[in-house]
């Protein structure tokens, strides 16, 4: 039972982490129906800025409310960062694309050119061995699961945490501001919108921009808490992990973006004790085959649209 | 309006295939010596191929940098017989971009020698074309057994293998460490190196009676908090994590984590400064054995530790030492033979030549593997790995 929770509370971990990520990947599909593949880019800058932000301003070893408030001023940076290259990826790769009605297949190549392009320039800047990034506070238990001595520790509430406070967040933005309809309008049926007043280009520039600011906060977390370093190809293997929690819980669908991360996250974990963690990515796509083979449009359907 | 719709594709498109060559560009022509005297006018080439970018690049660029330091001194005698220019070639570490990295060598008709490759995956995927080839491939840090066993006709392993290193630290677990570990946790990386050292030191294991609890983890696995907690919950009181120091990293943090207090061993891909600076604290009082001796510490490399980190401003480390002894060894046969020697003379010459350099002597058998047999132990100790001795040495030479 024990060990059980232990699992458990590490899939948690993990899964919040793809779910921020996964819903960069989703929200852009639901707009323009393509896969955002320089997402995973826009990852490895929110965790690269983080880490830059730390070691260069933060005070070595703060306490009390210091390390608060710099672990939330690293978040932040990582989602700005996120959001400046998403940002700009909209406006070099995309949208001249878009302006030039290009084949979806030209979009495809576009994304993997400047995801290409994004890794080695930071490779080139910063060097291509992982970096440390700088711990600001020791990383204690903080709590025990109730009657059992399986222990949870900061760093993990912190991920769990401020994945569920943007979670919270973004299902506001998507449901309940004009915002949030104007993308829903946009991915239901973006000829009608426009005609109905929604400016398509700045809905698809700011879905972007939401998507950017999860995905650098997933990155800057992953690389705060997760793995404690950052490295120029950090964003290529969780970056296909979140992809594939997208498409396992219906891409295109926010909230099918978050219970497929979470799903993901806890069945990787595991398969550590029950087949060895060589098969955690076998483990992963085969439970991702078979719901697709199932339910092809995943776990809670496609479409932002219709089922948000 | 259509001229400015492809200036600005162009442009950022442009801009990104000048970076991306740039990337690649700097194979051609690792240079960099100062040529200092007139010398015969005649230059030889020697190639090297090794990880130079990519997780684990620190240890491809340790051996660069020693032979890099070989050839500018080479270079600076004023009655030098030819001019000597490295050229390299970037394999990542990564198998599969290995035939690349060797055919870039392979190609280049002036180069004599390679020095590497440095990895043991690359190795086996490169060392068919360099024997087809005829060209002599001497590497100073490829541990994998197997790869003087697959019948490479140009391949000499300038250091003990596996086997070896396996062994020890086998034979240090069930001898030096008390109480006496009855479970030993063993996980490997899946790389070529990392399997064939974890399943020697599995073997070496089971045969003194322990029992051994085995796990892979893929090199690059995003999360190590799964595995560390198997770890933790196993009740192992020694582990062995057989890979290299971008995953050993990672690995020692969650370890902590999870609350593991059990000895921990690796191996020569983890014994670098990189590791401590990557894990921290997290991986104070670990093991490290390596076939490879520290150059800052033997009396016989004080010289070339100074030299080294004037140079290259930071102090050599894992297989500097080795890359330098390599370097001055082919210079040696290279002098002895003339500059216009044939891959073929030179590759049979270093087949039976016998070079006493500065970390060890360099020998090797029919197959190429390495004649020594030494392995040493370090450990990690408040933030710096510190120098144990020699593994026959410390458990006292039973067999």
């Amino acid at each position: 039972m024990s060990s059980f929770l232990d699992y458990l509370t590490l899939g948690i971990v993990l899964g919040s982490m793809y779910a921020i990520f996964a819903i960069g990947y989703t929200l852009v599909y639901g707009v323009l129906q393509l896969i955002n593949f320089a997402h995973s880019e826009v990852f490895m800058t929110g965790g690269f800025v983080g880490m830059i932000v730390l070691t260069e301003f933060a005070p070595s070893r703060p306490h009390g409310f210091p390390s608060v408030l710099w672990m939330v001023i690293g978040c932040l940076s990582g989602m700005v960062g996120g959001a400046a290259i998403a940002w700009c990826l909209e406006r070099v790769a995309y949208r001249p694309l878009r302006k030039a009605h290009a084949p979806r297949l030209v979009f495809l190549l576009s994304a993997v050119g400047a995801s290409f392009f994004l890794y080695n320039l930071c490779g080139k800047l910063f060097g291509r061995t992982p970096i440390q990034v700088p711990s600001l506070y020791t990383n204690s238990v903080l709590f025990h699961w109730p009657g059992t001595s399986v222990e949870v520790r900061v760093n993990q509430v912190v991920v769990v945490g401020a994945a569920v406070v943007m979670m919270i967040a973004l299902d506001r933005v998507v449901n309940r501001t004009k915002l949030g309809s104007g993308i829903r309008a946009v991915a239901q049926d973006a000829e009608t919108a426009g005609l109905m007043g929604v400016d398509i280009d700045r809905v698809v520039s700011r879905t972007f921009v939401i998507g950017g600011l999860l995905g650098g906060a997933a990155g800057f977390l992953y690389g705060y808490a997760v793995s404690g370093q950052v490295v120029f190809t950090m964003g290529f293997v969780p970056g296909i992990k979140a992809f594939a929690a997208a498409v396992l819980g219906g891409i295109g669908n926010v909230r099918g973006a978050m219970l497929g991360g979470l799903l993901l996250g806890v069945i990787e974990s595991f398969t550590v004790p029950l087949l060895g963690s060589e098969w955690i990515d076998v483990a992963a796509f085969v439970i991702l085959v078979l719901v697709l083979m199932f339910r092809p449009t995943g776990l809670l359907g496609e479409r932002l649209g219709r089922s948000a | 309006m259509l001229h400015r719709k492809i200036v600005k594709f162009a442009v950022p498109l442009a801009a990104g295939v000048l970076a991306l060559s740039a990337c690649s560009s700097n194979g051609k022509s690792g240079g960099g010596g100062k040529s200092g005297g007139s010398g015969g006018g005649k230059t030889v080439t020697i190639g090297l191929q090794g990880p130079l970018s990519g997780a684990n690049a620190q240890l491809g660029i340790n051996v660069k940098d020693g032979v890099q330091l070989a050839f500018n001194q080479f270079n600076a005698k004023p009655n030098k017989p030819f001019t000597v220019k490295l050229a390299t070639s970037d394999d990542e570490g990564d198998p599969s971009k290995a035939n690349a990295a060797a055919t870039q060598l392979i190609q280049n008709n002036s180069i004599k020698a390679v020095i590497g490759p440095i990895f043991s995956g690359p190795t086996k995927a490169s060392e068919p074309l360099y024997s087809s080839a005829s060209l002599l491939s001497i590497t100073p840090s490829a541990t994998n057994p197997q790869l003087t066993t697959q019948g490479f006709t140009s391949f000499l392993q300038g250091i003990a293998n596996d086997n070896l290193q396996g062994k020890a630290m086998a034979d240090y677990i069930t001898k030096k460490l008390t109480p006496k570990p009855t479970k030993v946790y063993v996980i490997d990386d899946k790389s070529e190196y990392g399997v064939g050292l974890a399943n020697v030191a599995r073997a070496d294991l089971k045969a003194d009676g322990v029992q051994v609890v085995s796990d892979s983890v893929p090199a690059g696995t995003p999360d190590y908090s799964g595995p560390a907690a198997k770890v933790a919950n196993s009740k192992a009181t020694a582990l062995i994590y057989a890979g290299y120091y971008a995953d050993a990293a990672p690995l020692a943090k969650k370890l902590h984590d999870a609350g593991y207090t059990g000895a921990v061993f690796s191996d020569d891909g983890a014994k670098d400064p990189q590791l401590v600076k990557l894990a921290g604290t997290a991986v104070n009082n670990w093991y490290l054995t390596c076939p490879c001796t520290d150059p800052t510490v033997q009396a016989s490399t004080k010289t070339f530790a100074t030299q080294y980190t004037s140079t290259f401003k930071t102090p050599p480390s894992t297989y500097s030492a080795e890359g330098y002894d390599e370097a001055n060894m082919l210079l040696q046969q290279i002098t002895k033979l003339g500059a216009g020697v044939s891959r073929q003379a030179l590759l049979a010459a270093m087949k039976t030549a016998d070079y006493k350099g500065i970390s060890k002597e360099f020998s090797f058998k029919s197959t190429g593997q390495f004649k020594g047999t030494d392995v040493w132990i370090y450990q990690v100790k408040s933030g710096k790995i510190t120098f144990l001795g020699n593994v026959n040495q410390l458990v006292g030479s039973a067999g």
